[in-house]
């Protein structure tokens, strides 16, 4: 690990107990068999540690916070320790203008090398003046760095595919790194992501020197090529028909299927039962909570309401009003039965005036 | 004097009832899908009725696709009724049909143009209906391939992520629900003004004329 960054913060140093621990977690997220487990681990612990600059926009710094302080730290110091972080905002002790040069020093020593790691979304509008680091736009950022890098992790939904900031109306036309540079980069979308997913990819580059494979939306499939509806505990209770109606009623102790409140397992790609959080073994539906589609696109605007299963629709004109797809189409088809009958009505009146034809 | 014209043949009349018999299915077992509404609190009492509904919601699904897939090959191989220009907007003889059927609709004109095949109002909507079928098929694969990344290309093309495009397959099946309700009201509503058995020409395939009312037709 660079000088610049504060060890002291992280706690004990990893053991080589956690560090096997992750590296096996890592192989078992990659799908990969246990044979390979020692080129992964001797990849990891190869002294060629590639430099990772860390980049923080629009963002909460909770896609960090997740990685930094999960409850047991293998994971997180066993990224710090197979990769050489040289320039991260949160953890660098370095400040103001000596951070600026580190981060320029580095992008010219390591040019065409360095992993460049985006946080947060990127506003775009009025030239982009809604996030500022050391006078420059996050764009004139993002701009300058990552095209540098050997490749760009698009990390947290945010900087995936705009995150929260992008959600309507998008005031400051925040856009996740792939549009703005417009080429792909690996999105690790989450809100916070797994550790694992990022672990997963760089253990990934530096075993096999190229990327993992991405599926349509830029994230690796070993973490995003399946629904959290089929690989939930609770899918017997889906396929079975049992389901919580309301939050803390009977059928909600007793761990039933939470579609009905608005689970979005259905619709979203993540390893988060597989994976669990924080290695306590847990994840929202675990926890009593549906699924919000956090690693989707969009999924502020599409995912919302999140108790109910789809969104309502947004009628256009006439201030905006939100109203529901069920009611909707409720009354389209009544005021089509209300309009058949008038037209009957109006066949029978004419033909009790004029005589049948 | 009435006589007898074959308007449909065969494969179209199974590819009627195919449609028709599909869309019952797959809006039922699609409206449980969307909110189930048994709750099997017996555990262990095998009863899968959300597995259940969803397997009739495919094997529906896949009649439904063969229907239309059916309907575009007639639309160019079937006999003249059958075919895309015979009802489609596209020929003055339509357009003025399109019209003076509207009229006629709307009690605005009392008679109205003999045709073997479909009227071109009925035309237009029979082939936005299929084309509104395909996109449901569209979006019906990709929700059933979530793992393919072939259909995710397709899906995200065009209707965006999952949760989208599940949120138009259900928005487009209040277009078939409203299509069926309007669909039998004019059937029943031409059958009692005009005695061309038009219902039953869908299980028979035959309409009746009276003489001579469609020469030069
Ligand atoms: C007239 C045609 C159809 C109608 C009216 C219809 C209706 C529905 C409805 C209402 C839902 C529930 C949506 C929700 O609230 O989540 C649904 C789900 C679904 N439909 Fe259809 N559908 C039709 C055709 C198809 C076709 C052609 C396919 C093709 C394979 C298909 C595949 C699916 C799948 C995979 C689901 C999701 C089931 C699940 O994940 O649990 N549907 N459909
Ligand atoms: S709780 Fe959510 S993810 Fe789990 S089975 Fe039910 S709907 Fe699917």
């Amino acid at each position: 690990m660079s000088r610049n960054i504060c060890e002291k913060e992280l706690g004990p140093g990893l053991t080589r107990r956690g560090f096997l621990k992750g590296c096996a977690l890592a192989a078992a997220a990659l799908g990969l068999s246990d044979e390979l487990i020692p080129r992964l681990v001797e990849a990891a612990a190869s002294s060629k540690r590639p430099s990772v600059v860390w980049l923080h926009f629009q963002e909460c710094t909770g896609c960090t916070e997740g990685l930094l302080r999960a409850s047991h730290p293998d994971i997180g110091r066993l990224i710090l320790d197979i990769i050489s972080l040289d320039y991260h905002e949160t953890v660098q002790a370095a400040a103001g203008n000596q951070a600026e040069e580190i981060l320029k020093e580095t992008i010219t020593r390591e040019k065409g090398k360095f992993i460049c790691v985006v946080e947060g979304a990127i506003p775009t509008r009025d030239g982009g003046i809604y996030c500022k680091i050391g006078g420059r736009t996050a764009l004139e950022i993002v701009k300058d760095v990552a095209p540098k890098a050997a490749a760009v992790v698009a990390i947290g939904t945010c900087a995936s595919f705009g995150g929260v900031q992008a959600a309507h109306p998008n005031p400051t036309g925040a856009k996740g790194v792939g549009e703005i540079l417009g080429k792909p980069v690996v999105n690790i979308p989450g809100c916070p992501p797994n550790p694992i997913a990022f672990l997963g990819t760089v253990l990934h580059l530096l075993t096999f020197k190229r990327l993992p494979e991405l599926d349509r939306l830029g994230r690796p499939l070993f973490a995003y090529g399946r629904k959290n509806h089929d690989q939930c505990e609770r899918r017997a209770h889906f396929d079975e028909g049992r389901f919580v109606e309301q939050f803390g009623d009977e059928n909600h102790k007793k761990g039933y299927c939470l579609y009905k409140v608005g689970c979005k397992g259905p619709v979203t790609y993540a390893n988060c039962p597989a994976v669990r959080f924080n290695d306590v073994g847990v994840w929202p539906v675990g926890a009593g909570h549906g699924c919000i589609g956090c690693t989707e696109p969009d999924f502020w605007d599409t995912c919302s309401p999140f108790y109910e299963r789809l969104p309502g629709i947004r009628v256009p004109g006439g201030g905006g009003v939100i109203t529901d797809a069920d009611s909707v189409g409720k009354k389209i088809l009544g005021i089509t039965a209300v309009a058949a009958g008038i037209h009957a009505a109006a066949g029978i009146g004419k033909r009790l005036t004029k005589g049948s034809k | 004097m009435y006589e007898k014209h074959l308007a449909w043949g065969v494969l179209f009349r199974i590819f009627h009832w195919a449609f028709a018999l599909s869309i019952v299915f797959l809006v039922v077992t699609g409206l449980y899908i969307h909110s189930p509404w048994t709750n099997s609190v017996i555990e262990g009492s095998r009863s899968f009725p959300m597995a259940e509904m969803r397997h009739v919601h495919f094997i529906a699904a896949y009649c439904f696709m063969g229907a239309v897939f059916l309907r575009i090959y007639l639309w160019f191989f079937g006999n003249r009724q059958e075919k895309f220009w015979d009802s489609a907007p596209v020929t003055g003889r339509n357009i003025r049909n399109l019209f003076s059927t509207v009229t006629y609709y709307l009690y605005i004109k009392d008679e109205h143009e003999p045709r073997l095949g479909h009227n071109c109002l009925a035309g237009t909507v029979y082939i936005v209906t299929i084309v509104i079928a395909f996109f449901q098929i569209l979006s019906g694969l990709y929700l059933l391939f979530p793992e393919s990344t072939f259909w995710q290309g397709v899906g995200l093309s065009i209707f965006g992520t999952q949760q989208e495009a599940r949120f138009y397959h259900f928005l487009t099946m209040w277009y078939f629900l409203i299509f069926v309700l309007v669909h039998l009201y004019i059937l029943i509503w031409n059958d009692i003004r005009d005695p061309e058995g038009l219902i039953s020409s869908i299980f028979c395939g035959k309409k009746f004329f009276e003489k001579g009312a469609l020469d030069n037709k």
